[in-house]
């Protein structure tokens, strides 16, 4: 029984100490973003790796999820002789939750896991270490580039996203399903607002962006520097990635549209 | 030369994030650029609202011409007060005009519908129209006829 | 650094580094156990011992990579445990560190390696940096390797050009973690070759660490052997050789058993077996 306690409580401190090394980790990182040329081609290169890569996977599944939503939304909406509503509801549902979520959750699966991976094995190979010895902070040479390609990223691969799953809307609703054109996008405008709709989810992208581009980061920068340490590491970004992008969903959208 | 095309494909990738999210502003969600024009505010007092909202659309036969930018209470007469933003360049309105809540379809969203009268003067900001017809309410309706009030 | 005391400049110049009452643990496994060493200025220091004593875990001390639980390093005169990490950062200029798998960025060349640390501490012309690279380069006989990719090179050349980086800023000490190790003994000699060269071509302080003892002992002008926490034998490699210390012994001539024990601590092994 003690012995419970006794685990209880020391998983508790370690889960506080991983907490606050990611936290101090995170302060590090954000501002040791070199602002000079060197920099800017350090993020432009990470940029690249994290954002147009991901691209191909971003576009792919942005089409097909809204194909997907305006064929289920048709089949439902026709019942009630209001398919013309199919657009907003694409819309909506794009621009609010799945344009953010599903972008997340993919960045994490396709970038972050290869962010966490790369970190990890620099450390195992002491490319970190030797980088610190020749007093090159890896925070600011490393770190910081690639956290920062991720916060920028995230919110263009979710507008991506959604604006493509719209596309796909479109094809399925008006080209296939046979939906009026025009009363499509009318419907889809007076129904979507800027500041409410599409704005929110832009944050909520942010707020994403952030979440998984520290954990992915940090879980590498804190791995255990052997294959099997760097494994782990890679499994534990996509989880706790995923988990906290459902979570934080669930409260930004209480507090935004509740 | 690896570096600089690393440079242009990222260039195009924020070029592209800026064009979905600029369709995402102008065509899926009708933003339009003079949406923030100038507007001047009207009033109106309503029986019942049957559900007109915040943002709802204010039109003049068909056209959008405002939108609803507060709702209140009047706590002297009980009934609603309805504060509608009209663009500034819809300014013959008659002083007389007469504003009615519709719903767009049979169960679409209600917004406020204004039909101008002949008087000579006009509206101008922070008058009130007092003419007006609340929201149809099918409720109602179905419960005066199935008690026998009316008859079709 | 201005020494008011006379007494302590003459212990300044002739130890490089100085350290005084280590103690360092990791989880509730003591490494270091209040040992004492002085490495001399100017020299090649070998710091020997039996595998997982924790010679590379003092190199990162020495490095201010981690802290000790306590005691002091004296890196020529200042204490490494008590810089702030801007001050750390600054003090790692003069410290060049060649690590065992060589570490080299797998993203960048050869020639890109090398430059790496130029190009993060220094504002030269990139014609400058380019005579500076291949002079380090040329000095490893690697100049040729110029334009390879790490993956592309050998365990040997790896170290080689890992070597050209940790000179390319000229430090005052350079760290080699176990530089023979995994090597083929041609790579083994030209590294010994270079490791003496550069000490006396450039007149930096080396600290080796290794249990090559062969190797390590040709090569040294001063030899330290550390076991279970503690410096145990200490000196020039022919006074080592005469030594009476069973441990010293036992290590030099590579016996398996000893003072070291071959068996790691166990319960008596027929009643383990019996049950």
């Amino acid at each position: 029984m003690v012995d419970f306690f006794i685990k209880v409580g020391r998983s508790g401190l370690e889960y506080s100490s991983a907490l606050g090394r990611s936290g101090l980790f995170l302060f590090h990182s954000v501002f040791g973003l070199m602002l000079n040329l060197k920099g800017l081609r350090l993020l432009v290169h990470q940029l690249y790796k994290v954002g147009v890569l991901s691209l191909v996977i971003i576009v792919v599944s942005g089409l097909f999820i809204g194909m997907v939503l305006a064929l289920q939304g048709y089949s439902i909406l026709v019942d009630y002789g209001s398919e013309q509503a199919v657009g907003q509801m694409v819309a909506l549902t794009l621009v609010r939750e799945l344009g953010p979520v599903v972008a997340a959750l993919l960045f994490a699966g396709r970038a972050g896991s290869a962010l966490t991976a790369e970190i990890g094995l620099m450390k195992a190979t002491e490319q970190l270490s030797s980088m610190e010895m020749m007093g090159v902070d890896p925070l600011k040479r490393v770190i910081a580039p690639r956290l920062w390609a991720g916060f920028i990223t995230m919110p263009i691969l979710a507008a991506i996203f959604s604006a493509v799953g719209v596309f796909g809307g479109l094809l399925v609703g008006v080209d296939w399903l046979g939906v009026y054109e025009g009363s499509f996008w009318a419907n889809m405008q007076s129904s979507v607002d800027f500041k409410e709709d599409v704005l929110n989810g832009m944050i909520k992208s942010i707020v994403f962006g952030v979440v998984c581009s520290w954990i992915a980061v940090f879980q590498g920068y804190d791995s255990e520097p052997t294959s099997e340490g760097i494994s782990i590491a890679t499994t534990k970004t996509v989880v706790y990635s995923s988990l906290s992008v459902l979570g934080l969903d669930f409260l930004l959208t209480a507090v935004m549209f509740g | 030369m690896y570096q600089r095309s690393i440079e242009i494909t990222v260039g195009v990738f924020m070029l592209l994030g800026f064009i979905a999210l600029s369709f995402l502003a102008l065509q899926v969600s009708g933003l339009s650029m003079d949406s923030q024009k100038d507007t001047y505010k009207i009033y109106a007092q309503f029986d019942d609202l049957g559900g007109l909202s915040v943002r709802g659309r204010v039109s003049l036969a068909g056209v959008t011409i405002g939108r609803v930018s507060a709702i209140s209470l009047d706590k002297e007469v009980y009934s609603a007060l309805v504060e509608m933003e009209i663009f500034q360049d819809v300014d013959s309105l008659s002083a007389d005009s007469v504003a009615s809540i519709q719903t767009a379809g049979l169960l679409g969203e209600k917004y406020v519908s204004l039909s101008v009268g002949g008087d000579e003067e006009v509206l101008v900001d922070g008058d009130t129209i007092f003419d007006t017809q609340s929201a149809l309410n099918l409720e109602k309706i179905i419960g005066a006829f199935a008690s026998g009030d009316i008859s079709l | 650094m201005i020494i008011d005391r006379p007494m302590d400049r003459d212990k300044l110049l002739d130890s490089y580094i100085k350290i005084t009452g280590l103690n360092f643990a990791r989880g509730h496994r003591a490494i270091f156990n209040g040992a004492n060493l002085n490495i001399p200025r100017g020299k090649v220091t070998a710091i020997m011992g039996p595998s997982g004593i924790g010679k590379t875990t003092l190199l990162r001390l020495i490095g201010g990579q981690i802290k000790p639980d306590s005691g002091e390093i004296l890196l020529n005169g200042r204490d490494v445990t008590k810089f702030k990490r801007r001050e750390l950062f600054d003090a790692r200029k003069k410290i060049g560190m060649l690590f065992q798998s060589g570490a080299l960025f797998t993203d960048l060349s050869v020639y890109e390696n090398v430059a790496f640390p130029l190009r993060a501490h220094t504002k030269l012309p990139e014609d400058m940096i380019r005579d500076i690279v291949l002079m380090k380069l040329h000095a490893v006989g690697l100049r040729g390797a110029r334009d390879l990719m790490p993956s592309e090179l050998s365990g040997g050349m790896t170290r080689r050009v890992a070597l050209a980086r940790t000179i390319a800023l000229d430090p005052e000490l350079i760290l080699y973690d176990e530089p023979f190790a995994g090597q083929d003994p041609i790579a083994m000699g030209v590294l010994v070759q270079l490791i003496r060269l550069l000490n006396d071509a450039l007149g930096l302080t080396s600290v080796l660490v290794s249990h090559d003892i062969t190797e390590s002992l040709s090569i040294c002008d001063h030899a330290i052997i550390i076991a279970d926490g503690q410096v145990i034998g200490e000196g020039a490699p022919s006074e080592l050789r005469k030594s009476e210390s069973p441990l010293v012994k036992q290590f030099l001539n590579g016996l398996p058993d000893g003072p070291v024990p071959f068996h790691f601590p166990a319960t008596n092994y027929r009643t383990d077996l019996l049950g």
